[in-house]
């Protein structure tokens, strides 16, 4: 299962987030403190922190990492309404093998505190988005991918909402896209999820949906990695935890030139209340298959879909790392063998016989 | 409860008891009684026939004794003096114009209703007696302006000052040549200062460095804390009977008021959010729970503490990763961590937990976050076996059902049966296919007219065909059974039974694989040397049916396995001896799942059954290839679409290819799996992933004499037209390896500035330098 390994992160106030860089060698960690630092995975399999540095005049809410492409480089934003782009200086350390970081911009636009700021996908290139809680989705560019001190605003997207958080769809074939979740408190307001999508005619983000379910107010919100699906999950931490699928509907490709944005059809895939609490962050694994979703409760739990797509508890986590303590942990149990693929019982290789179906397309599977 | 007035408020004060409040600014000068649901205007100051700037006023203060006293501050420089019992419209009493520079505040004596101190820009502050109507005395800092003074509460004497410079000084009024200490609370200006209602030692400070500072003044100043706020602080005032809270509104940006714990400086303990511009006065009602506040947005609020936004609570107090490896990085505020405990009803409480009471309004001490890694070291959620595929799989160089056969082996290993599986069908669907130059082919004359009989002879009866296929069922068994070796009994007789049931419903199965048949000629031999554990099932017919087939069907597995000895493959290693193939690794590989062995079977049948139109599997294939896409197993689909290359007669759509092939090599470099990112690149036939490593290869020179771009060959400069690089011994063009001195930047071949350096010390230019070789 699990190993829990803890880290002596002696920040002085609470961590609001935590990111692995690409390769996940790297972890930053942001606090109320007004510090990030920066862990880096030692041969030994140690975390140490090589990087700690305030970065802000307020809480610092979420830190990301850019693709390592760009250097190493990390966006924060913060309570004191700013967001911020950090490069760690290469090749120069002090003492003690602490990495120098320098601020490289400081982006401060948004006339309230800057909730969540999110680097765009690889493809799109240096691209920034944040939102703000009054509402306000801005997406920056650094046109010049080796100058990280030049950013401009490229669109402000009014979501009517206080903006909680942000997500890019991870997607490279799709337009680009954003959705935008809202912690508003109030139920009757609406849909908390909007997407945005960039349309390349106009050269402007425009709501294409909004997804009226989740009406409480939503605290995180990921896409799952895209890879090769047509469909595009979304995990959305609210009340409870929901993954909604959106498939592009096709379009032609006249109506492409002319009408306006994408349609899709979406579905409500699964949804969790074992949390029985507030839900406060999601995270998806590098392939999109396993959901890691963290609440009030204390506890992650990993959801994973069966073949059939539901999606199951497969994993129960005490946040303070004492280790995995499952009250249903003998179902639990039962649905890892099934789920883990490595079964070598029959029953698990019966489904995944069924699985195979476009090669035995026509007649029953052979062990109905 | 708010009022609006017509102009922007400078700043407010109360009176005594609390109960009247005046409002001063610009154009505003105006005492409000405070009912219980609304301020009610008692008198207006700003009135009289010529309005100078001694109306206006930066700064007010209530006379805490006498309740009909007031002080105003105006920006010429006057201080001036306001009695209410006045019984003319005018209530302006006494205009004292002795600063000459703004005067920024005005204090009254805690307890001494005539004395009334101001601090100017002028950098003077100047006590006024106002029996006397004059000046008392005149204290000069030797600073810059004065921005704040205040009487001390607890000290008859002693007030406080606080400086442009960023100074704070104490100062006795018996002494008033020199401050008592002086200390430097800000790097910026210091804006305001406010003396802890409680503690006398306490004094708070801030200013536009944005922080509020809090000394302990009782022998040499000590910073006691810090807060950080956001924005240049232009007034503190601390909260009354609460030691550790201190109320701040900025001077620009933060139109809140911040009421902080200066326990925990990190975030505000309430924020109120009612003023639409920046505040300029607070003041508290002598309540912990209730406060004025004035606002250049023209608008007077009591603010009920209940009324309070918590930003804490809106904290997001967990943080959670996942990385590539599957690990999670956790970061929890040990709060969360203790409720669940008691939730849980767990014991052992870690020991720098501490428990913390439910009352949430005035609780607020430190909060904290343990964070932990949970590293993966289970399959479920791990992707070992991505990293295990991508590195074993192999995906050229070798014949397709030799690549299949490999592939399905390595998933196999790593459990991943349902991508074996596909492996090995697309080993019969493809393997036929491919032209290899392998030994068998020339066998395969001599057996296929053989085989090429039975069809024909069984293709006429059609019942035959069912038979035959319950036939080569129970051949199987008697093969497992007589042969005795299987020690997995459970599973094998599962398989056998699952064998009979399908038997029947295996109808379908053989039609489609009959397909294959027709496609290709010598499909018997290719299935034959290759499908390892059907083999048994294939021997025990070929000794039912044609004895004679045998011998040349044992010659083709030899051929084969010595094709493939360096292959790790145990499953290959178990068809050593043909007659004994059902032994005990080959049971467990391949009947440890019997469901997965089971089509085998029926596909085995095939080349028994009766003949069919040709079948079209390709869509089916690209389907399966989607299906894994789908499902996030985008390794599969690319290793499978480079393996068959251009043999899939339905081509996959091209954007989803690329979409796999980007999506996999993303994948791979996130596990730092170049050498393999750059093998599927090459390998690649779509134009778009193919192209991805001949970006940024080009290498551009520049020529060392011009210092011009070469634009042909890297030795010949075009413009000077002069050699480059040339060799500092023998002035050749360097081709290979140039070396050079780091400190004069000279150099050549390697060979000639080694044989230099070894008899010389200095550069063999002549430029004087001493090179080092190492």
């Amino acid at each position: 299962m699990f190993v829990a390994r803890s880290i002596p992160a002696d920040h002085k106030d609470l961590i609001h987030d935590v990111a692995f860089d690409f390769h996940g060698r790297r972890m930053a960690t942001c606090s109320s403190d007004q510090n990030v630092k920066v862990w880096d995975l030692g041969e030994d399999g140690h975390w140490t922190c090589t990087a700690n540095w305030k970065t802000h005049s307020g809480s610092v809410w979420k830190v990301t990492w850019a693709h390592p492409e760009f250097g190493q480089v990390i966006a924060t934003c913060s309570f004191d309404r700013t967001a911020a782009v950090w490069e760690e200086l290469v090749g120069e350390s002090t003492e003690h093998g602490q990495k120098n970081w320098v601020k490289r911009t400081s982006l401060v636009d948004s006339r309230t505190s800057v909730t969540d700021v999110q680097f765009a996908p690889k493809h799109l290139g240096l691209q920034l988005a944040t939102c703000s809680a009054d509402g306000i989705v801005r997406i920056y560019e650094a046109p010049d991918v080796m100058n990280l001190s030049q950013w401009s605003l490229q669109h402000e997207i009014s979501c009517k909402l206080s903006c909680s958080c942000i997500s890019w769809n991870p997607s490279r074939v799709h337009q680009p896209m954003i959705a935008v979740g809202s912690d508003d408190a109030n139920p009757s307001g609406g849909g908390k999820v909007q997407i945005y999508e960039y349309n390349d005619n106009s050269r402007k983000w425009s709501k294409v949906e909004t997804i009226t379910v989740v009406t409480e107010s939503v605290k995180d919100i990921q896409f799952a990695p895209n890879l090769g699906r047509s469909y595009h999950l979304l995990g959305i931490a609210s009340k409870d935890v929901r993954i909604i699928s959106l498939k592009p509907l096709r379009r032609d490709q006249s109506s492409t030139q002319t009408s306006g944005h994408s349609k899709f059809d979406l579905r409500q895939v699964a949804q969790f209340d074992e949390h029985n609490a507030q839900v406060w962050r999601l995270s998806w694994n590098v392939t999109g298959t396993v959901l890691a979703s963290s609440g009030d409760d204390g506890c992650v739990r990993l959801w994973k879909a069966n073949y059939l797509d539901n999606w199951k508890c497969i994993s129960v986590l005490k946040g303070d790392g004492s280790n995995v303590k499952l009250q249903e942990s003998s179902q639990v149990q039962q649905q890892q063998q099934t789920l883990s693929g490595g079964a070598m019982n029959g029953t698990s290789s019966c489904l995944y016989q069924n699985k195979v179906y476009p090669i035995v397309p026509q007649g029953k599977p052979p062990c109905h | 409860m708010h009022t609006v007035i017509e102009a922007p408020i400078n700043a407010i004060s109360t009176n005594k008891d609390a109960s009247q409040v005046v409002v001063a600014g610009r154009n505003v000068f105006r005492v409000f009684s405070i009912e219980d649901d609304a301020f009610v205007e008692r008198c207006n100051l700003r009135v009289g026939k010529n309005l100078n700037l001694n109306f206006s006023a930066a700064d007010v203060t209530w006379n805490p004794v006498e309740d009909h006293l007031l002080a105003s501050a105006a920006t010429n420089g006057a201080v001036v003096t306001w009695n209410l019992n006045k019984p003319s419209r005018s209530k302006q009493e006494l205009v004292f114009n002795e600063h000459k520079r703004t005067v920024n505040r005005v204090c009254f004596h805690s307890t001494e209703a005539n004395l009334l101190l101001s601090g100017s820009q002028d950098g003077f502050m100047k006590l006024f007696d106002l029996r006397k109507k004059e000046v008392n005395c005149t204290f000069s800092g030797q600073s810059e302006s004065v921005r704040d003074v205040q009487f001390c509460p607890h000290h008859y004497f002693q007030f406080a000052a606080a400086y442009e410079n960023g100074n704070l000084q104490l100062w006795d009024l018996r002494r008033p040549d020199k401050w008592e200490k002086m200390f430097t609370a800000h790097s910026g200006p210091a804006f305001t200062l406010d003396w802890h209602p409680d503690d006398k030692n306490w004094i708070a400070s801030a200013g536009r460095d944005r922080s509020i500072k809090i000394w302990e003044i009782s022998h040499k100043p000590r910073l006691l804390h810090t807060v950080q706020t956001i924005a240049s602080v232009a007034r503190v005032k601390w909260r009354p009977s609460r030691k550790y809270h201190i109320s701040s509104c900025s001077l620009l940006v933060d139109h809140n008021v911040n009421v902080w714990d200066i326990r925990r400086p990190y975030i505000p303990f309430a924020s109120f959010e009612e003023h639409r511009d920046v505040v300029t006065g607070i003041m508290w009602k002598n309540d912990p729970y209730v406060f004025l506040s004035g606002s250049k947005d023209c608008t007077v609020y009591q603010h009920m503490f209940k009324d309070a936004v918590r930003p804490a609570d809106r904290a997001n107090p967990i943080g959670i990763d996942t990385n590539v490896n599957g690990d999670l990085g956790l970061a929890f505020s040990d709060k969360l961590l203790v409720a669940g405990k008691s939730q849980t009803g767990s014991s052992m409480l870690p020991h720098f937990f501490r428990s913390k009471g439910p009352d949430r309004s005035e609780q607020f001490t430190m909060a904290s976050s343990s964070a932990v890694i949970f590293e993966s070291v289970d399959k479920s959620t791990g992707l070992e076996w991505f990293i295990e595929c991508a590195t074993r799989y192999q995906l050229s160089g070798k014949s397709v059902e030799d690549l299949c056969d490999h592939n399905a082996a390595v998933a196999g290993s790593l459990n991943k049966h349902q991508v074996a599986q596909t492996w090995r069908i697309l080993k019969l669907l493809y393997g036929g296919n491919t032209a290899t130059p392998c030994p068998p082919r020339t066998v395969s004359v001599i057996g296929s007219p053989a085989v090429g009989e039975a069809h024909k002879a069984e293709s006429e009866k059609v019942n035959l065909k069912q038979q035959l296929d319950g036939h080569l069922v129970q051949d199987h068994n008697r093969s497992t059974h007589t042969d005795g070796e299987n020690k997995d009994t459970g599973d094998t007789s599962t398989a056998v039974s699952e064998d009979e049931s399908d038997a029947e419903s295996s109808l379908s199965l053989t039609n489609i694989a009959s397909g294959q048949v027709n496609q290709q000629g010598d499909f018997f031999f290719g299935d034959g040397e290759l499908e390892t554990f059907d083999y048994p099932v294939t021997m025990a017919n070929m000794d039912s049916m044609q004895d004679w087939t045998l011998p040349t069907e044992a010659i083709p597995l030899r051929h084969e396995i010595q094709d493939r000895l360096d292959s790790p493959d145990p499953l290959q290693n178990a068809t050593d001896s043909p007659s004994s193939a059902n032994e005990s690794e080959f049971s467990s590989q391949a009947f440890g799942n019997a469901e997965n062995a089971t089509p085998m079977y029926n596909l085995q049948a095939i080349p028994f059954a009766s003949q069919n139109p040709p079948w079209e599997f390709s869509h089916l294939v690209c389907d399966m290839l989607e299906y894994f896409a789908e499902q996030g197993d985008v390794q599969t689909s690319v290793s499978v679409l480079i393996i068959l290359g251009n043999k899939m007669k339905t081509p996959v759509e091209d954007q989803k290819q690329e979409q796999w092939f980007m999506a996999y090599l993303e994948l791979l470099t996130r596990f730092r799996l170049w050498g393999i990112a750059n093998e599927v690149i090459k390998l690649s036939s779509h134009r778009a992933v193919a192209s991805l490593n001949q970006q940024s290869t080009t290498v551009h020179t520049n020529c060392n004499k011009c210092f011009k771009p070469l634009t042909r060959a890297g030795w010949l400069c075009d413009r000077c037209k002069a050699l480059t690089s040339t060799c500092s011994i023998c002035h050749l063009p360097v081709k290979g390896l140039f070396a050079w001195c780091q400190g004069c930047s000279h150099g050549g071949h390697l060979e000639h500035l080694r044989e230099w350096l070894m008899t010389h010390k200095h550069c063999p230019t002549g430029c004087g330098h001493i090179c080092e070789y190492t």
